[in-house]
């Protein structure tokens, strides 16, 4: 009987397992092969890669960028994951509809919104000059702010639905225990709703975070000439049919990444700890 | 048993019907499988050079639209013996490779241009080029400080005569030739002076000036225009088709030819094909038929050179064809080999200065 | 086990407060007085009011009207955490990231209080439900009472002037719960604090209040001690609440005769007795007034009835039983070797003291006399 039951729950995971293996394990492997097979064994590419300063560099320049994006999400969406939270049930979805609708604008054509926002001849210019503040346009597009202005709008989205979704989790009446036991409204938020919401945020932040390691159309668009991605430099390879260089590239992309999510997660749990322990005053 | 065995002579009777009928029909009408360029390409072509082929000569075409990977398939076939295509595009960066393994028939040009009329630098021994695009200077003629013109890329680098923000594309290819052109290199030496060292170095810091200078760099054709007709920059080079985009919306822009970067496209024959008579009548019609090609540059901006092209064309769309004559004349034509043997190298260097 | 010398109780007045939320009274002209020290009991159905009365006092909620005082000292301008009440909510809302120890010291972190003073203290309130040793589980390694439990200390580890609690027991099993009445009772008298308690368990409020307020439409409808209430109900809301009754509807006759129809009898009314006023025309009759020997007297009505279905509860057998003219009622009894069990179907005569019969009004709103 129990060794029935066993096996039926194993055999209900099947298809999900075979899903997982055909389109992320094979594809990802078969990457790993192209970098090192060229089609014999060879370290060429990766020798390449890394005896050369530009891929290093854009590799750290994709992750700080990728890292900070993620930070200003994080900062942004806190709030009005909260303030949507804390609405009857009726205007969360209202609020949450409002969040989504730039979802269903392709990136391409966000990024270039972006441009004509941000251009020389653009709304904010036009206004600045007609409002007196300036004479000549202040350059703002082909900047890296604009890359971090339209990254963060484009992937902030994701980062309140996914923080909105654990601060759903919070039981309300822990911020009004908290208030009666004593706290004053930030502490209440700080002592108890903070540290219970910042997993999701966290979560949300690795979303992004690993969203914007892939990103290359806004950089590239709305960015300055430093603002290259490990993404153009594959794309570029791409282009040139060197899969085998592209692959290196891709697999170290993947590496960087697997190891910021790590540092990320490690950092969130001593921040989490520090906000629970932290402040015995 | 005897069910069975009837059944299965209907079947090989049926078989043998469609097979003869197959037959029959390919005695008919000959066809030829050609690989080209997909999507808008594709389409146009169909139009204006399909149709028109079979309705002259009889023989019909099969298109197959083109992969990445077409060379490989090509040396594939060509060693198996076993060729599909009759005729296929080439660009000018796959052309010296094919020519090197061997995979291409000679053209006859006793057939494809018995007169002669093409000119010179198109007629490859084993291909002739049969279109081109151009990146040029496009310059907002608006921006423009009063009573000057902007007429090379001397002038493109010179930011005190012409102030204003400008822009490159974000890759190696032809911005090297661009700086050496305003260096003062003659265009018939650019490739000689960058296959050295020094030349190179000399690009590199000649590109060092106006690197400050440029807005932005872009990716991809649509960005250039967009930057252009929005003000963003207002010297830009781009693909001579776009000017139309602009011109069109009322953006007051011209093209600099002089210093251009002419870009071929060659047609030609897979060696061992079955129709080389036929592969060789189209690629006759192809590349001299200027009625049609007349035709197909009111659609997609690649001209090639067929004799008389620019006989009985509007004057305002000669001047914006790279293969005009007096276009043709001022522009240099980009080496394919060089960048095949080169851009890896190149390309990382680019990368790497763009992020100093 | 700690003995408390100081109490920490004070006294609370709700003086006619209202709450509307659009179109719904959730408290309509709602008025209580609670003594310092006093153990009250808000009980009623589901949408009556009791959480909202209690959101109102701990400053949740803001009152559209009335006046709410701690100590005669209006409170309605203080926010929640400045006004000193403990409060113990009916999921225990203990803090999921916080082991036992730090959801108890919570309140004195927050008040600043010294970290040898928060052991003491802590180490106190957990003695206080015999949770010494739970310190450093979370909460999501206890069981449900002793959740509670850390939920309760946590609510006077910083002794408050009131304590309030919405359905405490409400999430737990009825052994459990009835062990943890034992225990708040035991609280409260050591702890002298006030307690504000909520509850739509009739029998927990009569266990452990000194007073019980029955709730109807956001008011209340009767408020008195535990006996009196169970008692003297005074509408036909409260009985029906409380414990089980019998309604007999009566009808006045000429001069003073009250006439039961249903049962088939009546009697005459003294002229002192003043009880059965107008608008009335029910009583509660509850199960054990019922009597089978009873000599006839003028407060005695007797009726004739039949035995249905009986039931048996340990020492009392109940019995349904239907009258003459078809009305079922339930009577009580304790068992014992004189008092034998009657059978299915069996006629039996059945008397009442006019005394133990309580006039009801009509609805829930009742006089409210406190
Ligand atoms: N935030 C609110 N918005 C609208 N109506 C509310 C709100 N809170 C309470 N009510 C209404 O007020 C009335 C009283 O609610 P309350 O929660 O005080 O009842 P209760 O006596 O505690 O009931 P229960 O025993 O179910 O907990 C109900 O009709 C309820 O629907
Ligand atoms: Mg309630």
């Amino acid at each position: 009987m129990n060794a029935k039951k066993k096996f039926t729950s194993t055999w209900l995971l099947w298809p999900a397992l075979f899903m997982l293996v055909a389109f992320f394990l094979i594809p990802t492997l078969d990457i790993l092969r192209a970098s090192v097979y060229d089609p014999e064994f060879t370290t060429k590419h990766f020798a390449k890669l890394l005896g050369s300063n530009v891929y290093l560099d854009v590799l750290w320049r994709t992750i700080r960028l990728s890292v900070i994006v993620a930070l200003i999400c994080a900062v942004i969406a806190y709030p009005i994951s909260y303030f949507i939270v804390q609405r009857p049930r009726k205007q969360q979805i209202f609020f949450l509809f409002l969040v989504f609708i730039p979802l269903w604008m392709s990136v391409l054509i966000r990024s270039y919104a972006w441009m004509v926002v941000l251009g020389r001849e653009g709304m904010i210019n036009a206004l600045l000059i007609g409002l007196g503040f300036t004479d000549e346009p202040v350059k703002m597009l082909f900047t890296t702010g604009a890359v971090y202005v339209a990254m963060v709008q484009i992937l902030l989205p994701i980062q309140i639905v996914t923080c909105y979704s654990a601060m759903t989790e919070i039981d309300l009446d822990l911020m009004r225990a908290a208030r009666i036991l004593g706290a004053k409204p930030w502490q209440a938020i700080r002592r108890v709703f903070l540290p219970l919401s910042l997993d999701g945020t966290v979560t949300g932040a690795i979303i992004v975070f690993m969203l914007s390691m892939g990103f290359f159309i806004t950089p590239a668009l709305v960015g300055g000439r430093k603002d290259i991605m490990m993404a153009n430099l594959i794309e570029f390879q791409v282009q040139q049919l060197n899969w085998g260089f592209a692959a290196a590239i891709s697999i170290v992309l993947l590496i960087g990444t697997v190891l910021c999510v790590i540092i990320i997660k490690r950092l969130s749990k001593i921040l989490i700890r520090r906000l629970v322990g932290g402040g015995h005053a | 048993m005897t069910k069975l065995l009837k059944q299965f002579a209907k079947v090989a009777v049926a078989t043998l019907v469609v097979a003869g009928s197959a037959n029959l029909a390919l005695a008919a009408d000959k066809e030829i499988t050609f690989s080209g360029s997909g999507g808008v390409v594709g389409k146009v072509s169909k139009e204006v050079w399909w149709g028109p082929y079979t309705e002259a000569t009889g023989t019909k075409i099969n298109h197959v639209a083109a992969e990445a990977k077409r060379m490989p398939q090509l040396e594939a076939m060509v060693k198996s013996g076993n060729v599909l295509w009759d005729a296929m595009e080439v660009s000018a960066s796959d052309y010296p490779l094919g020519v090197k393994k061997g995979l291409f028939e000679a053209i006859d040009y006793s057939l494809v241009d018995p007169d002669n009329q093409l000119p010179a630098d198109t007629r490859e021994e084993f291909g002739v080029a049969y279109a081109a695009y151009s990146q040029v200077l496009i310059v907002r003629t608006d921006k423009l400080p009063d009573g000057k013109k902007m007429e090379s890329w001397a002038d493109f680098w010179d930011v005190e005569n012409f102030p204003g923000p400008r822009a490159l594309r974000g890759r190696a290819e032809d911005n090297l030739e661009f700086a050496l052109l305003a260096d003062g290199v003659p265009a018939e030496d650019i490739y000689k002076v960058l296959s050295t060292e020094e030349g190179l170095d000399r690009a590199f810091a000649k590109l060092d000036e106006i690197k400050p200078h440029i807005t932005t760099w872009w990716t991809s054709g649509a960005q250039s225009v967009q930057l252009l007709s929005d003000g963003e920059v207002y010297f830009c080079p781009s693909y001579n088709g776009r000017i139309t985009t602009l011109v069109s919306s009322g953006i007051p822009a011209e093209i600099v030819w002089n210093g251009g970067a002419m870009h071929k496209s060659y047609i030609a024959i897979p060696k061992g094909t079955e129709h080389l008579k036929e592969a060789t009548e189209y690629v006759k019609f192809r590349t001299t038929s200027a009625d049609r090609m007349r035709e197909y540059v009111t659609h997609l901006p690649y001209p090639g050179w067929a004799p008389g092209l620019f006989d009985g064309m509007d004057p305002k769309m000669a001047a914006n064809m790279p293969t005009f004559p007096a276009n043709q004349k001022v522009q240099f034509s980009a080496s394919a080999e060089f960048w095949a043997e080169n851009l890896d190298a190149i390309q990382e260097r680019w990368t790497e200065w763009l992020l100093q | 086990m700690i003995e408390r010398d100081v109490e920490f109780g004070a006294s609370v007045t709700f003086d006619g407060v209202s709450k509307t939320y659009g179109a719904v009274k959730a408290l309509s002209d709602f008025n209580l007085s609670i003594q310092r020290g006093e153990f009250v009991t808000l009980l009623g159905p589901s949408g009556s009011g009791k959480t909202t009365a209690l959101n109102v006092l701990a400053g949740f909620v803001d009152a559209t009207e009335g006046d709410v005082r701690v100590n005669k000292n209006s409170i309605l301008g203080l926010p929640p955490e400045r006004r000193n009440i403990g409060m113990v909510f009916q999921n225990y809302s203990l803090f999921p990231h916080m082991n036992v120890f730090e959801n108890v010291a919570f309140p004195l972190r927050l008040r600043k209080v010294a970290q040898d003073e928060v052991k003491r203290r802590v180490g106190e309130s957990l003695a206080m439900v015999q949770l010494n040793d739970f310190g450093d589980r979370m909460p999501n390694q206890l069981s449900g009472g002793q959740r509670q439990r850390v939920a309760f200390a946590r609510a006077i580890v910083f002794e408050p002037s009131v304590l309030l609690m919405d359905e405490p027991l409400g999430a737990l099993d009825l052994k459990l719960r009835e062990a943890m009445q034992l225990e708040i009772k035991r609280y409260h008298k050591q702890l002298g604090c006030t307690i504000l308690f909520v509850t739509h368990d009739q029998g927990e409020a009569l266990a452990l209040s000194d007073r019980i307020a029955v709730m109807g439409e956001g008011r209340i409808v009767q408020i008195d001690t535990p006996d009196r209430i169970y008692d003297e109900p005074n509408s036909k809301y409260v009985a029906d609440f409380i414990g089980t009754t019998n309604i007999v509807d009566f009808e006045r006759g000429p001069s003073s005769i009250i006439r039961f129809p249903a049962l088939n009898a009546e009697f005459e009314l003294q002229e002192n007795d003043k009880s059965w006023g107008q608008g009335q025309n029910s009583i509660s009759l509850r199960p054990e007034k019922l009597h089978r020997d009873i000599s006839p007297s003028d407060h005695v009505i007797i009726f004739d009835a039949s035995v249905e279905e009986y039931l048996f509860l340990g020492n009392i057998i109940q019995y349904s039983v239907r009258t003459t003219t078809g009305k079922t009622l339930l009577f009580q009894e304790h068992r014992g070797p004189s008092v034998p069990i009657l059978a299915r179907g069996e006629s039996l005569k059945l008397a009442f003291s006019i005394n133990d019969a309580r006039p009801l009004d009509e609805g829930t709103h009742g006089s409210g006399h406190t």
